[in-house]
């Protein structure tokens, strides 16, 4: 059929190999046997998977497979009905939400910007977690805020109020304020959604270079060739389960595509990266071009 | 010129307020603020000054500080500590317990029109009050029963929005319906009420400073020592929670708890201030939005909202005695009005700079 070029043809990958440090450290984020719903639905059964330290995750899947559910649940936004989250291997739900905060930031899928703030003000928030009643400001914030906004270079907007910000300036000034927070693990639901192409591209470079600095970073998206292209370690989800989850050479298979997806298609290397790139089959005529 | 947004440098500029305290955002509107409260309260100074002396026995401005501290004549003692200082102070007090309780409203409800006069919480208090002064006379203090009613309006918001505080616009929706619920409950009190006591309970309905005592000054006065305090501590997480609850969650607060306790607070201020002046209208919807405005503060400022809340009702206070008709207007009537004209300038300006 389509599938003529699977992963398979594409060199082994090399889990393990690359990070061997880090293969044998503790996930830092890990949930088991998580079961998660709304109201009565619910949407992710006995459901266990880890997060690799220092490893670029990706959630990858179709609507309604319970990605975003999953992440909401690591970032402790949403309180699982059974099973937990570890963070460091202690139950996150233990934990004072404050003290988490200064281990996990999150970028949630539509947060609210305040009216009239500036970009400063609302990047200064993220310090939120390292302040006290009477400590609500201090060099340490200072550098932090001003080190977040020369990552995501939105310095020049600092004085900026943010809804008069473009969709992707309005991103990098959300993921400024997470980064504020100085956190090791980043959290992302859905970073690049309303974004055209070339900022979708402008907020993954941003997550590439967080993550060569050192921070472990999970994203869910639904892009899948973004995903393979960024991603170090991939969980591909379907119907509230884990189908796949490891290096992107391996999860992404045309079959496993036509699985998760319902999606025939071809994998081939990607031109510009060499990682699997999904070439959706033609509609209808695939079988004449066969 | 008019090519939008390319003329972004000067627009900027012109945006942001001119007090440059080092590169800090926070800093900045913080002065402001400040500037903002100091210039309210100059402004219920000046009131305060023109309701304590003017009037039927005047009190030449010369003479108050005498006059308050016991050297006046018996008559003009008797004028200002029994009728003018009570009826001020109360104004005052319930002016900024009405500022607080909407601050923490509209910040909960994300919205301008979430404040308690708007979501029942003032007509649940006065239906309180109507039921334990008219309904069932002798049971309970009308600050009891505002208390309660306020309690069960907020109650029903709570279960009538399906997902307690935490939908804000099912909130507004919910509270509007338990407003108009409380308000037929206010009429159907009056239709059973003897001729007087209708006619007093109508006044106070409207809204009114007239006739206060010290006992109601130590009531609002204790209400807010406590409250206010309190209301401060939250504001933070409040700033946050307001962002949405997932991103409160990763900064590190549970919007739940944080709103659980700020309506709380702002339940408890508009019972007291509801039992002491009535439910004043609109000073609970304007006088945070002018103070957000004025202050040009992205969350809710509780200092800015009390100034100006206490701001707006003495100076509406001051016009409801002194308006040249003869009659001594319900205060109420004066802060719709003010207020609601105040707020309409405010929004037009907004408009035309297109921040709204």
């Amino acid at each position: 059929m389509t599938s003529v070029t699977s992963s398979t043809s594409v060199p082994t990958h090399t889990a393990g190999g690359a990070h061997p440090a880090a293969a044998f450290a503790e996930p830092p984020l890990r949930a088991d046997g998580l079961t998660l719903a709304y109201d009565k639905t619910v949407v992710v059964e006995d459901l266990s998977v880890s997060v690799p330290r220092e490893s670029f995750t990706v959630i990858i899947g179709p609507n309604g497979c319970g990605k975003s559910t999953l992440l909401r649940a690591l970032a402790r936004t949403l309180v699982p009905r059974s099973g937990r989250v570890l963070l460091d291997g202690a139950p996150i739900s233990g934990l004072r939400t404050k003290q988490v905060a200064k281990r996990i930031a999150l970028l949630p899928q539509s947060p609210l910007a305040p009216e009239a703030i500036t970009v400063g003000d609302l990047v200064a928030r993220g310090r939120y977690p390292h302040q006290g009643l009477l400590r609500q400001w201090s060099a340490t914030d200072e550098v932090a805020v001003r080190d977040a906004l020369e990552a995501t270079e939105v310095t020049n907007l600092r004085e900026r109020l943010v809804s008069e910000l473009s969709g992707g300036q309005r991103q990098r000034v959300w993921l400024a304020m997470a980064l504020a927070q100085q956190t090791d693990l980043l959290l992302l639901d859905e970073p690049t959604t309303f974004l055209d192409i070339a900022h979708q591209l402008e907020v993954m470079d941003l997550c590439a270079h967080l993550h060569e600095q050192g921070r472990t970073l999970v994203a869910v998206l639904h892009d899948i060739n973004q995903a393979a292209r960024y991603a170090t370690h991939l969980i591909a989800m379907k119907d509230g389960a884990v189908v796949a989850q490891g290096d992107p050479q391996e999860v992404i298979t045309a079959e496993r595509m036509a699985d998760v997806f319902g999606l025939a298609c071809r994998v081939v290397p990607d031109p510009e990266t060499g990682t699997p790139m999904v070439v959706p089959a033609r509609r209808g005529g695939h079988i004449r071009h066969a | 010129m008019s090519a939008p947004t390319l003329t972004r440098p000067d627009g900027a500029e012109a945006r942001v307020p001119v007090l440059s305290l080092g590169p800090l955002g926070a800093l900045h509107w913080k002065g402001r603020a400040v500037l903002v409260c100091v210039a309210m309260l100059a402004l219920a100074v000046v009131a305060a000054l023109l309701t304590l002396t003017i009037g039927e026995l005047g009190i030449p401005l010369r003479e108050l500080p005498d006059v308050l501290t016991g050297n006046g004549t018996r008559a003009q003692e008797w004028v200002l500590r029994t009728n003018r200082l009570p009826r001020l102070l109360v104004g005052a007090l319930a002016g900024a317990a009405f500022g607080v309780a909407g601050s923490i409203f509209q910040s909960v409800t994300r919205n301008p029109l979430g404040s308690p006069d708007v979501i029942g919480l003032g007509a649940g208090a006065a239906a309180g009050a109507a039921a334990a002064s008219l309904v069932w006379p002798g049971f309970v203090p009308a600050s009891v029963g505002a208390l309660a009613g306020a309690g069960i309006a907020i109650g029903a918001v709570y279960v009538g929005s399906g997902r307690g505080f935490a939908a804000p616009y099912r909130m507004v929706v919910t509270g509007i319906a338990i407003g108009a619920m409380a308000l037929a409950f206010v009429q159907l009190a009056l239709a059973r009420a003897t001729r007087e006591d209708a006619f007093a309970m109508a006044a106070w309905l409207n809204g009114s400073l007239a006739s206060r005592r010290w006992s109601d000054v130590t009531l609002i006065a204790l209400a807010l020592l406590v409250l206010i305090p309190t209301a401060l501590l939250l504001t933070r997480r409040l700033q946050l929670v307001e962002m949405g609850d997932d991103a409160a969650i990763g900064l590190g607060v549970d919007p739940t708890r944080t709103r659980n306790l700020a309506v709380g607070v702002a339940v408890l201020l508009t019972s007291a201030a509801v039992t002491v002046s009535g439910p004043v209208a609109f000073v609970a919807l304007t006088a945070p939005q002018i103070a957000r405005r004025l202050t040009r503060s992205s969350g809710p400022g509780m200092v800015a909202a009390a100034c100006t809340g206490a701001t707006v009702l003495v100076v509406a206070d001051l016009l409801a005695q002194r308006l040249p008709f003869g009659v001594q207007y319900p205060v109420g009537v004066v802060t719709a009005a003010l207020g609601g004209v105040y707020l309409a300038i405010l929004l037009i300006r907004e408009w035309r700079r297109g921040a709204v």
